[in-house]
């Protein structure tokens, strides 16, 4: 935990906080901020710039692209999740098992993960779609299945430490529980890995869906998002140069919040790991001839 | 109870007769996954306010007598009693109960590993109790109570091991043992790592507290001279077998069995005079027979025909067994 509050106290960690604060606002609440509806077309006044009327201008269908932008944040950042979320169910299950069932099942899974790891991911998706059709779930489904290795190789780091750690065998002794052991001992040492890698995974999948949405895979248009928009504004470069520029930087500030993030996390860790392993020093010396006094 | 000559009476626990041993190990055997026996036969007492020293090298099974003791070992024979509940009858939750009562305590051989480098003295002392569900009120108290007993600096309570010495990190490790107020404490190799003033000092702590605790302790250690001072009992242990136990004095000055006088011969710290025959003593028989059943007999300079069958532990004088076919008389060729 004190890494967490180490983390907290660093400035970067605290401006990262703050854009992903503003993210998931606008994600809950980004359809109501919206000035005008973001599906309404106006062919009168299609790739028009910034105005009074469209702050942010049109895009090819004459739609306001603030309220797109605005509207399109929940769908771009909830499918990002769902992804993280299937990556971290078929993570951390197997890891935890490859630890608790025997060599055979561990080297079958470690293998299957090493296979993971090596599929080109826009090839992979692709083929999922074909093979349950086309749509969000599916797409992010299959972003999961290549994420879960991130997951399985933290779960079983953890867990291969629940079993060796001598201080979890010393808990054990004192009639602790498993779930005592996992709350007190391991959750402690996981939470800053888990912390990295969900953010890392996170990033990652809100590039992918962007990526997967240009390709026409996953959200399927009109459903504003901000891949989507992207991949729309990249083929009016003529008319619009600077239209990607929008969507683009909005991914990039989110993405960019978390891998800060997820740097101070690993930051703080080994600071905190240097104060506590650092050999005795003069106050502790003289603390410890003092104990000895007291004897 | 069971005391050297020259060390005054421990006061008992509780009003129970101080004959009754608190611990009663009764022929166990250990043996890990490959088959191999790593404790025979073993037969074991320690009583309240006792100190029995275990003694012996690398592999000779110390370590694994002690966990078995709690729990950790896989008893594949014989019978572990503390004050009078059979351990080795213990499963599940009923396991998990004996131990949250927290008669039994173990310490790790080293406290850097076995203490979680991210918790703070004050909860390492007080898990223990947390774990058995006490008040954090009680807690509190018992673990101040705890601290002082060891010694401990009340402003060391916000420490993570890492940050203490090697000396404060062994008295938080007792610490943490006696805060549930055991019966019977077992230390691992408790000074092994400690400088010699260090050494000293939790030597020191586990006479005073077994007087003020009426605790019985077993104290496992490869090294008979932190022993000397502070056991009342050892027992010898060599490839997994007892070869030999009695009052710490006795053991020391008039060893019973050949490995025993090795380890007395060779003890840095103990007087010249006893070192009597060493180089005798480390000389293998070269009448010792192949198929030896003794697990002695490749070193052992007194091995014959006689060594082929298995020594049991037999009793030698009061309170003392010696697994030696030839003992005592062997040690008549130390003197000639
Ligand atoms: S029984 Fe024989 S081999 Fe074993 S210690 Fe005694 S004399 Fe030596």
């Amino acid at each position: 935990m004190s890494v967490l509050r180490t983390t907290a106290r660093a400035p970067i960690a605290r401006t990262a906080l703050a854009v992903l604060a503003v993210v998931a606002v606008l994600a809950l609440t980004g359809g109501l901020l919206a000035p005008l509806d973001p599906l309404a077309q106006d062919t009168a006044r299609i790739l028009q710039g910034p105005s009074g009327a469209h702050l942010l201008g049109t895009d090819y269908l004459g739609r306001d692209v603030l309220s797109r932008l605005l509207a399109g944040t929940g769908l771009s950042v909830l499918t990002a999740a769902e992804a993280v979320a299937a990556a971290m169910l078929l993570g951390v299950v197997p890891g935890l098992a490859s630890v608790r069932f025997g060599a055979a099942l561990s080297w079958i899974s470690l293998r299957a993960v090493d296979a993971l790891m090596t599929l080109p991911f826009t090839l992979f998706a692709i083929a999922a779609v074909g093979v349950l059709g086309n749509g969000l779930h599916q797409a992010m489904l299959a972003l999961g299945v290549l994420l879960a290795p991130l997951f399985f190789r933290v779960t079983r780091a953890a867990a291969l430490g629940l079993d060796r750690a001598q201080y979890v065998e010393a808990a054990e002794l004192m009639g602790a529980s498993r779930s005592w052991i996992l709350r007190v001992h391991i959750w402690r040492k996981v939470l800053p890995t888990v912390a990295v890698t969900t953010a890392h995974a996170l990033a990652t999948s809100l590039l992918a869906v962007s990526s997967l949405t240009f390709l026409g895979i996953g959200v399927q248009p009109p459903a504003p998002t901000w891949g989507g928009m992207l991949a729309g504004d990249l083929g009016f470069l003529a008319q619009q140069p600077w239209a990607p520029a929008l969507p683009a930087a909005l991914i990039m500030l989110t993405v960019g919040a978390l891998n800060l993030l997820a740097d101070a996390v690993r930051d703080a860790e080994p600071a905190d790991a240097v104060r506590g392993a650092g050999p005795a020093d003069t106050a502790v010396r003289k603390e410890h001839r003092d104990g000895l006094a007291a004897v | 109870m069971t005391l050297t000559t020259d060390r005054p009476a421990a006061p008992p626990a509780t009003g129970r007769p101080t004959e009754e041993p608190l611990l009663r190990i009764r022929g166990l055997g250990v043996s890990y996954g490959t088959g191999a026996r790593v404790l025979d036969g073993i037969d074991l007492d320690a009583r309240a306010g006792e100190i029995l020293g275990v003694i012996g090298e690398t592999g000779s099974g110390k370590t694994t007598l002690a966990r078995a003791v709690v729990g950790l070992a896989p008893v594949t024979t014989g019978r572990i009693t503390v004050d009078g509940t059979d351990r080795t009858a213990l499963r599940g939750r009923a396991l998990r109960e004996a131990r949250r009562a927290g008669a039994v305590q173990y310490m790790f051989q080293d406290p850097l590993r076995s203490l979680d480098p991210d918790l703070a003295v004050r909860h390492l002392i007080g898990e223990p109790l947390a774990v058995a569900g006490i008040p954090a009120d009680v807690r509190a108290e018992r673990v101040l109570t705890a601290l002082d007993l060891t010694g401990l600096d009340r402003a060391l309570l916000d420490r993570t091991p890492g940050r203490l010495s090697g000396g404060q990190r062994q008295r938080v490790a007792l610490a943490r043992a006696i805060v549930t107020r055991p019966r019977l404490l077992l230390a691992d190799e408790p000074v092994s790592a400690l400088d010699a003033s260090n050494r000293n000092h939790v030597l020191r702590l586990l006479d005073r507290l077994r007087h003020e605790l009426g605790l019985a302790v077993v104290v496992i250690s490869h090294d008979l001279d932190s022993l000397a001072g502070v056991a009342d009992r050892i027992a010898v242990l060599y490839r997994g077998r007892l070869v030999e136990q009695g009052p710490a004095e006795a053991v020391l000055t008039r060893p019973l069995h050949p490995y025993s006088a090795l380890l007395a011969a060779s003890a840095p710290g103990l007087d010249r005079t006893r070192r009597a025959g060493l180089a005798l003593l480390r000389t293998p028989s070269p009448a010792a027979p192949a198929d030896a059943a003794c697990v002695f007999a490749h070193r052992c300079p007194f091995a014959d025909a006689d060594c082929r069958e298995l020594p049991q532990p037999q009793p030698r004088g009061a309170d003392r067994t010696a697994a030696c076919h030839h003992a005592p008389a062997w040690r008549e060729h130390l003197s000639r």
